[in-house]
This record gives structure tokens, sequence and C-alpha cells, in this order.
């Protein structure tokens, strides 16, 4: 699988985490499972893929959903402070 | 007598009434305020009244002297008690006699108002737990309601029929003025406005009369009245929602105030709900507003709801936000979910119709509280949540109001570092369990069936159904209903549907099936849905058994 650019986001814990909030980064991933995978080698996350969401192009999507060049990818964790 | 005197002895009102008595008279009215035995919730033992004797004569006075001379009416007098009184005791007497009955109760009326409103009384209550507090001065509360009310028929109301709405925001009053105990010296140079004035938002051409009467026309339950909650609840009875219901069973906390600015420092230790409350009332009196000072749960949820036709979360974890999707999903309620973390937030709408996403479809995963953190544990920027309880305003008004706004399902994600927005479309999951479950309980009755067919009444008591008859008086004698059942005649159909509830499973009942029927098709177009009419009527049941 050839490297595709992507550009992704991140929220609350998993900006924190990141330390940062969006980056755009080339990677060989496939879907998105994937990627967070690769990212979790990357940044100290602690959430399992299974606690988040992930939206691809502004549509929540599946975790074994193909990422494409260009695709914008948000991980989104659930939050609840009121 | 003095116009206006203070009393440290228990009133004796049959010589006061002696002192009204004049042979010009030929009407008589005279309010008494007694000791209650409960305010916000805690039962009061005995209460203590303390005045600024100077002054408060004064301004007594010149109350009488006004009623005297606004109403033409020939004696008027009030006598207000102050040091400890002890349940049911007379607080406060007013008594006014005149020519006609009419400017005698207008005159009795205007001078309590005025008196509660305008002259320095502290009232300090003893609670049965022991406790006690200061929480009474019924100066510079609210707008005195004579202004508006002057139609009003008995003066009592004020006391009796909604003592919701004009005896506890006082308290508000009290603790301003602990705080700034010398501007009681200064008299009061400020007017209050007699009523709301929705002008501003009734010349947008998408809010209008129409507009402004669904909103007052609106009852809306409020989970939570924390960081999210103020704001909500701000807008909300600023705009005129006719009836809002807040729940909320913590208790105000220093570390709270930073982004809960609507509260006081002073406010500390009280309850949320009821602080709340009082500052609604305030705000704008003309709102119906109840507090329930408790932790929303599965056994209370549909009881908290009923009777309002729209919930916003602004509660701060998920147990209480998966109850109200499920709680959306069984009533298609719908609701407006907002959460925030440190510097961003979320804002979703769910319709709970079978169509569009819910909470759980969005997280099908066991969410648990603690995982992510909340302001406690993971810090908050105190306008953070300002931005997502006005948002959840805005869209509940727009809701209201019929305007375009959130999708279902949709959620908006706000970042407030970087100030991007992203709206993420969420679909319907086809295993969501929670849709599962809602369904399986809406399986007894199809919601869009108009006409519904039962053997027997206990079989449709038994499907859900609340019972609604809609023959006349005359007709329900000749042939009573066997089961409970609430009396909504043809005749009166528009106007007391306000009583049912939106979110209500009703069956109507007439002698043969027809005008329930229409009188079902009629509420299901007043936002009644689940309106169902018995096919066929009593005869159709009594042909069957």
């Amino acid at each position: 699988m050839p490297a595709q650019t992507i550009r992704v986001q991140y929220y609350a814990l998993l900006r924190e985490q990141a330390g940062r909030s969006d980056e755009t980064l080339t990677t060989g991933a496939r879907d998105a499972r994937e990627l967070y995978a690769e990212l979790s080698q990357r940044y100290p996350f602690t959430l399992p893929a299974e606690m988040l969401r992930v939206a691809i192009n502004a549509e929540f999507g599946e975790w074994s959903q193909p990422l494409k060049a260009g695709d914008a990818v948000v991980f989104i964790p659930p939050v609840a402070g009121g | 007598m003095n116009a206006f005197r203070f009393s440290t002895v228990p009133l004796d009102t049959a010589s006061l009434q002696r002192e009204m008595r004049d042979v010009t008279c030929g009407g008589f009215a005279a309010f008494e305020g007694w000791v209650r035995n409960h305010n916000e919730g805690l039962a009061v033992t005995r209460l203590e009244y303390e005045a600024f004797v100077e002054l408060a004569e004064k301004e007594g006075a010149r109350i009488v002297q006004e009623a005297i001379a606004r109403f033409g009416v020939t004696r008027a007098g009030c006598v207000h008690r102050v040091g400890s009184l002890a349940l049911s005791d007379v607080a406060v007497w007013v008594g006014v006699s005149a020519a006609h009955r009419d400017e005698a109760f207008r005159a009795c009326r205007y001078i309590i108002d005025e008196v509660k409103h305008r002259v320095p009384i502290w009232k300090k209550e003893h609670y049965e737990n022991g406790d006690s507090g200061w929480v009474n001065c019924e100066r510079c509360a609210a707008p005195a309601a004579h202004e508006v009310e002057y139609s009003a028929p008995a003066a009592h109301e004020v006391e009796d029929a909604a003592p919701a709405t004009r005896h506890r925001e006082y308290s508000m009053a009290a603790a301003y003025l602990h705080e700034h105990p010398h501007e009681h010296e200064q008299g009061h140079q400020h007017h209050p406005a007699a009523s709301p004035d929705y002008s501003r938002q009734i010349a947008l051409r998408e809010v209008g009369a129409d507009g402004q009467a669904r909103l007052r026309a609106a009852s809306v339950l409020v989970v939570g009245a924390g960081g999210l909650g103020v704001p909500v609840l701000q807008y909300l009875a600023g705009a005129g929602v006719g009836r809002l219901g807040i729940v909320d069973a913590d208790r105000l906390e220093p570390s709270n105030l930073h982004r809960q600015t609507w509260y006081a420092l002073a406010d500390c230790g009280r309850e949320k709900s009821t602080l709340a409350a009082q500052r609604v009332r305030a705000l704008n009196p003309e709102v119906r507003v109840e507090a329930h000072a408790l932790r929303l749960d599965a056994s209370n949820a549909d009881r908290l709801a009923a009777g309002h036709d729209l919930i916003l979360d602004c509660s701060d974890n998920f147990t209480t936000k998966f109850l109200l999707n499920d709680l959306a999903l069984r009533t298609r309620k719908p609701v407006l979910f907002a959460s925030v973390y440190q510097y961003e937030g979320q804002l979703q709408v769910v319709r709970g119709d079978d169509a569009t996403a819910c909470l759980r479809c969005v997280w099908p995963e066991a969410t648990r509280d603690g995982l992510v953190g909340n302001c406690a544990e993971a810090g908050v920027l105190g306008p953070v949540p300002g931005v997502f309880g006005s948002l959840q305003a805005l869209e509940a008004l727009k809701l209201l109001l019929g305007l375009p706004g959130l999708d279902p399902g949709e959620m908006l994600i706000f970042d407030l570092v970087s100030l991007n927005t992203q709206r993420l479309r969420a679909r319907r999951t086809p295993d969501c369990d929670a849709h599962r479950r809602a369904g399986r309980s809406a399986a007894t009755a199809s919601p869009i069936e108009l006409e519904v067919q039962f053997g027997s009444l206990a079989e449709a008591q038994a499907a859900g159904f609340t019972f609604v008859d809609v023959r006349d008086s005359r007709e329900r004698a000749d042939d009573p209903l066997p089961s409970p059942a609430l009396n909504l005649p043809m005749s009166k159909l528009l106007t007391d549907a306000a009583t049912l509830d939106t979110g209500g499973r009703y069956l109507l009942i007439c002698a043969t099936g027809k005008r329930s029927a229409a009188a079902a098709d009629l509420l299901r177009s007043q936002g009644f849905r689940e309106c169902h009419s018995l096919r066929g009527g009593l005869k159709g049941l009594k042909a069957s058994a």
C-alpha cells in the first residue's frame, strides 16, 4: 500500500495526549484502525479504539473504512463535562 | 391607626378590621400573610422578622397613601409583625375599606405587593433539621405584580395560588442585600419593569407574535443547573419559555463559580436547583419554574419529563446522558445534548425517532464515567460551557420556533482554542441497542394508527394507554367509564389540551368512536403524537362483550 497524505484532527483527551489538535501526515495505513494503531505508537494514547469514534470527511465512519489520499480524519472521544 | 406599623405581638385581626369600619363604605377587603411550614423544600418550624424600622415605616406609610390616592378608597392600613413567629401566625395584615368592592380589592393587592417589594424586612427561617438562615428580604425582588395584574380578581393568589412564583425569589434579593447592606438606606431609586418585554425578539421576522406564543406555550426540562444549565436557563427564561423544569441534585460549591457566574459566593452550600429557580423567577416572573433537587435516574426520568416538550441535557455524566437518550427514544421527545471538555465541546440533537441517530448510535460501546474526564478531573475554562450552553439555548429556541438547526443525529464539535468547528453526520446504526429496546416497548401499539381496536378497556390499559373521555358531562353521568380517565369534552378540547403531555399515550374515547377519531386527529396536529381513538367507541366495546 503506497503511503498517502491524510489530515488528522484530535479532540479532547486525544488532543492532550497528542499535544496538538491537528496535523497532516503521510501514512501507509489502509484504514482508520491501522491509522489509530500507528498513531498510538507515536503518542501516549490511553483510550482503546473501541471507546472512540472516527469521522472521515465530516461523517462518522467505520474503523474498517479504507482511507484515501486527502481524507480528513477526526478522532473523537466521548466527553461528558457540563 | 397609623397607615403602616410594626407589631411585636400577635395581631388581633378583629380589632384591626374594626379600625376600617366606616359608614360610607360598602366593601372591605383584607389580606393576611401567614407563616408557612415549608420553603424551598425545607420544613420550617418558626420565623423571625427584622425590619429597618424607621425607613420601613416611612415607606410603608407612603405605600398606603399611594393606594388611597390611586384607588380612591376610604381607609387603608397595613401591620407587619417583627420578632419571633410560630407556624400559621399572621405575619402581615392589610385591610382596605371603600365605597365599592372593586377598589377595595385592588388597593389591598397594591399594598401587599408594594410592601413585599419595597419595605426593608428580613426574614430568618428556622428549619426542622436545626438549620436556620436569613432568606427573605422581600424588597427589591420581583417587579410588583399589580402593574400587570390589575384585572386579577383575587388578592389571595399572591400567597396561595402561586406561592412558587411569588415567594421564593426574594431570598436572592436577601443575599444581595446582605452583600450591599448600605443600599437599603438610600431608598429605592430604580423602578422595576411591570412585565417582561420581548419586543427585541418579536421584531425578528422568524419570531413575531406567533413565535412568542409558541415559546410561551412551550415547556422545557433542563437537566443540570451547572456550567451548561446556567446559560440555558438564562436565555430560555429571558425568551419567555412558558415553563421550565430544573433537575440538579448538587449544592453550589466555590469551585463552580468561575463558570456558573449566575450564582453568588454567598449561595455556596445551597441547592443549585433552588438557586437557579430563584434566578429564573427574578429574571422573568412569567415563567413557571419547578426545581427538582434530585438526580435523574431510571425510576424518576419519565415522571420528571412528563409535560415537557423538549429536554436539554446539561449534565456532566454519561449515566444521565444515556438515560435521557433512552427517554428520547421511548417518548419521542427531542433531547439536546451538550458536553464540554477543557476548551471544546460537542452538541447533538436526538429526535427519538426510529430513522435518525441517537447517542447510542454514535457511542455504541459502554462509555463509562471516569474514563475521559469531566470538568472536575480535566479542568475547564469558564466560558467554554458558557458558549455551549448558549448554543444549546439557541438550538432549543430554534427547535421550538421551527427554525433550521442541527440535523437529527448530527454532532457539532467546536474547538475553542483553534476556533474550528466541525459538523459530523451520524447515521442511525442498524444494530443500535437503544433503538432496539425502545422499539420493543413501543411495539404494543403502532404510533401511526389513528384508530385502535380493543376487546375491553382493561386490554387497552394493559397496552399502556391513558384514557381520555371526550364525551360531555351529561353523557358521562349517564354512562360512566368503568376505568379512570381524563375528561376532555370536545367543547374544551383545544383549550384544555395543554393539560395533556405531548409524549403521553392517550386513547380517546366517545360513544361511537367518531368524535374521538376527530379529536385524536386534531390533537395530533397540535403535537400530541400518540393520540389514538378507540374504534367503535363504548358501543363497540359493548357489542364485542
